[in-house]
C-alpha cells in the first residue's frame, strides 16, 4: 500500500475509510464534509501554531486521536437496533414462553415418543432425532419471532402503550400472607368432586378414558394395584378445599394441605414409575395394553407402544413438576409457621406502618 | 483488579451520564453566537470542556432534527463550512433549561454542604 505524498491525502483516505461505514443515507455526505472540515482546520491551526507546514507524522497523528474510521462512523451514524426498547420486553417474554413453555413440552411429550417409536422403540436414536428437531424447532421460532418483532418495531412501535393503558386494568399485587380465595377453594372442591367421581367410575366405563379407543385399548394389570391409592389421593384432594371452606381461621392449612397432597402425589408416581421399570426382561411393563379385538393387528400394537412412552415420559415429566412443587411448598409452608411465631410477627407489623 | 476495572467502568458510564445533558447546555449556550462544528469544539475546549468529534456532530444533528438549531452550508476562507446558530425554538428552549440548570445547581450546592 503506497504512502500519500501529500499530507492532506491522509485526510481524504481518512475520510473514504470513514464512509465505507456509514450507512449510505442522504446525510452521509453532509456528515463527511463536516469532518473533513474539522480535521483540516485542526491541520490549519497547528500551522498557525507552529508557522510551518505539517508532516505526515503530526497529520497522523490527529486522525489516530480522531479515532479508528469505524469507530468514527459508528459515533457518527443514528443510532440502529433490531427492536428497540419498548419492544424488548414483550419479545424476551414471548421468546420464553414459545422456546420453553410450547416447543421443550411438546418435544418431550409428543414429538420424543413418537421419534421413539418410528425408531422401532430405539431410544438412541429416537432422542438424537428429537433433539436435532428440537434445536431446528427453536432456531425457527427464535428467528420467526425476532423477524415478526423487528418488522412491528419499524411500523408499530409504540402499539398505542403511551397512552391507552388503564391503571385501572393493572393486576392486583399478591398479598404476602397467601389467602386462599372463597372462589377460588370453592372451584378446587367442583374439580375434586368431579375428579373423584370420574376417578371411582373409571373401572366400569374405561370409554371415559380411552374415548373411541376403549374397544382396542385396555389400562394394564398394574393399575389395579394403584387404584386405591390414586382414590386416596382423590379423597385427599377433596377434603383439602372442603376444610379450608368449613375452617377459614386455620391460616396454616391451605399450605400444608396443599404440601401434604403433592407429597403423597410424588410418593405415589414413584411407585408407579418403578413399578412400570421392574421387570425380569428389562422390558418396561406397559401402561396399557390392546384389547382381544385389536391384538392382532400390528398397526395397533405400534400405536400401543407409542401411547405407553407417552404415558412414561409424561409422567416422568410430572414427577419433574411435583419435585419443583413439593420445595416451594414446603418453603411456603415455612414461612406460614414462621409467620406465626411471635417473634417474627414484630417486625412484620413494624413493617406494615 | 477486576473490581477496579468493574469500578473504572462504571465511573465511566456514569461520567458519561453527568456529561451529556451538561455538554447539550454548553453546546446551546455557544450556539447564540453563530459558529460552526471546529470553532464551537475549540471555544467549549477553551473553556475546559473537551468534546470530540464523533460526539458533537451527532449532537448538533440531533439538536438540529429537535428544531433548537438552524444550520446553513457557506463558504469561508474557500472552504465549505457549516454553520450552526439557535433557532428561536432553540433560544426559549434555552433560557427554560437554564433556569432548570440553576435549580439543580442551588439544590445539590446545599445537598453538598449538608454532607
Amino acid at each position: 500500500m503506497s504512502t500519500p505524498s501529500h499530507p492532506l491525502e491522509f485526510v481524504q483516505r481518512y475520510l473514504q475509510a470513514v464512509r465505507f461505514w456509514l450507512p449510505k443515507t442522504q446525510g452521509q455526505e453532509d456528515v463527511l464534509s463536516e469532518l473533513g472540515e474539522d480535521l483540516r482546520s485542526q491541520i490549519e491551526q497547528k500551522e498557525t501554531e507552529l508557522g510551518r507546514a505539517l508532516d505526515k507524522d503530526e497529520v497522523s497523528a490527529i486522525l489516530k486521536r480522531c479515532g479508528a474510521p469505524m469507530l468514527v462512523a459508528s459515533r457518527l451514524s443514528p443510532s440502529r437496533y433490531l427492536i428497540g426498547p419498548t419492544l424488548f420486553p414483550v419479545y424476551t417474554f414471548v421468546m420464553k414462553i414459545v422456546l420453553l413453555w410450547i416447543l421443550l413440552p411438546l418435544f418431550m411429550l409428543i414429538v420424543g415418543p413418537t421419534s421413539v417409536a418410528i425408531n422401532g422403540g430405539d431410544w438412541g436414536a429416537g432422542v438424537l432425532n428429537t433433539m436435532g428437531h428440537l434445536w431446528f424447532g427453536w432456531f425457527m421460532a427464535a428467528g420467526i419471532i425476532t423477524l415478526v418483532f423487528a418488522v412491528l418495531e419499524r411500523t408499530h412501535s409504540q402499539m398505542g402503550m403511551d397512552g391507552k393503558w388503564d391503571p385501572m386494568k393493572l393486576p392486583p399485587v399478591p398479598k404476602e400472607e397467601r389467602k386462599s380465595s372463597l372462589v377460588g377453594t370453592a372451584c378446587q372442591l367442583v374439580f375434586a368432586v368431579f375428579g373423584l367421581a370420574w376417578l371411582l367410575l373409571l373401572p366400569h366405563y374405561p370409554v371415559l378414558i380411552f374415548g373411541p379407543a376403549a374397544a382396542l385399548l385396555k389400562a394394564a394389570p398394574m393399575w389395579q394395584k394403584f387404584y386405591l391409592p390414586i382414590l386416596l389421593v382423590g379423597v385427599v384432594a377433596l377434603l383439602r378445599p372442603t376444610l379450608t371452606l368449613a375452617k377459614p381461621g386455620w391460616a396454616w392449612f391451605p399450605s400444608l394441605g396443599e404440601l401434604v397432597q403433592t407429597g403423597l402425589s410424588l410418593i405415589l408416581l414413584n411407585f408407579i414409575i418403578d413399578t412400570a421399570g421392574q421387570t425380569a426382561g428389562g422390558e418396561w411393563h406397559p401402561f396399557v395394553m390392546l384389547t382381544d379385538a385389536g391384538s392382532n393387528s400390528a398397526q395397533y400394537a405400534h400405536v400401543a407402544a407409542l401411547i405407553n412412552v407417552s404415558i412414561l415420559l409424561s409422567l416422568i415429566g410430572v414427577w419433574f413438576g411435583l419435585s419443583i412443587a413439593i420445595v416451594i411448598q414446603a418453603w411456603r409452608f415455612l414461612r406460614a409457621i414462621r409467620k406465626r411465631s411471635p417473634a417474627s410477627r414484630q417486625p412484620a407489623a413494624l413493617e406494615a406502618h | 483488579m477486576a473490581n477496579s476495572t468493574v469500578n473504572s467502568e462504571v465511573f465511566e458510564n456514569l461520567k458519561l451520564e453527568l456529561r451529556r445533558g451538561c455538554l447539550t447546555l454548553a453546546v446551546l449556550t455557544q450556539l447564540r453566537a453563530e459558529r460552526y462544528g471546529y470553532t464551537l469544539r475549540k471555544a467549549l475546549m477553551d473553556e475546559g470542556l473537551e468534546i470530540d468529534e464523533g460526539t458533537l456532530y451527532p449532537l448538533l444533528r440531533r439538536l438540529e432534527s429537535q428544531g433548537l438549531l438552524m444550520s446553513q452550508w457557506r463558504e469561508e476562507d474557500k472552504r465549505n463550512k457549516r454553520f450552526y446558530k439557535l433557532s428561536p425554538t432553540g433560544e426559549a428552549t434555552l433560557t427554560q433549561l437554564l433556569a432548570e440548570w440553576e435549580r439543580i445547581n442551588t439544590s445539590l450546592t446545599k445537598i453538598l454542604q449538608e454532607v
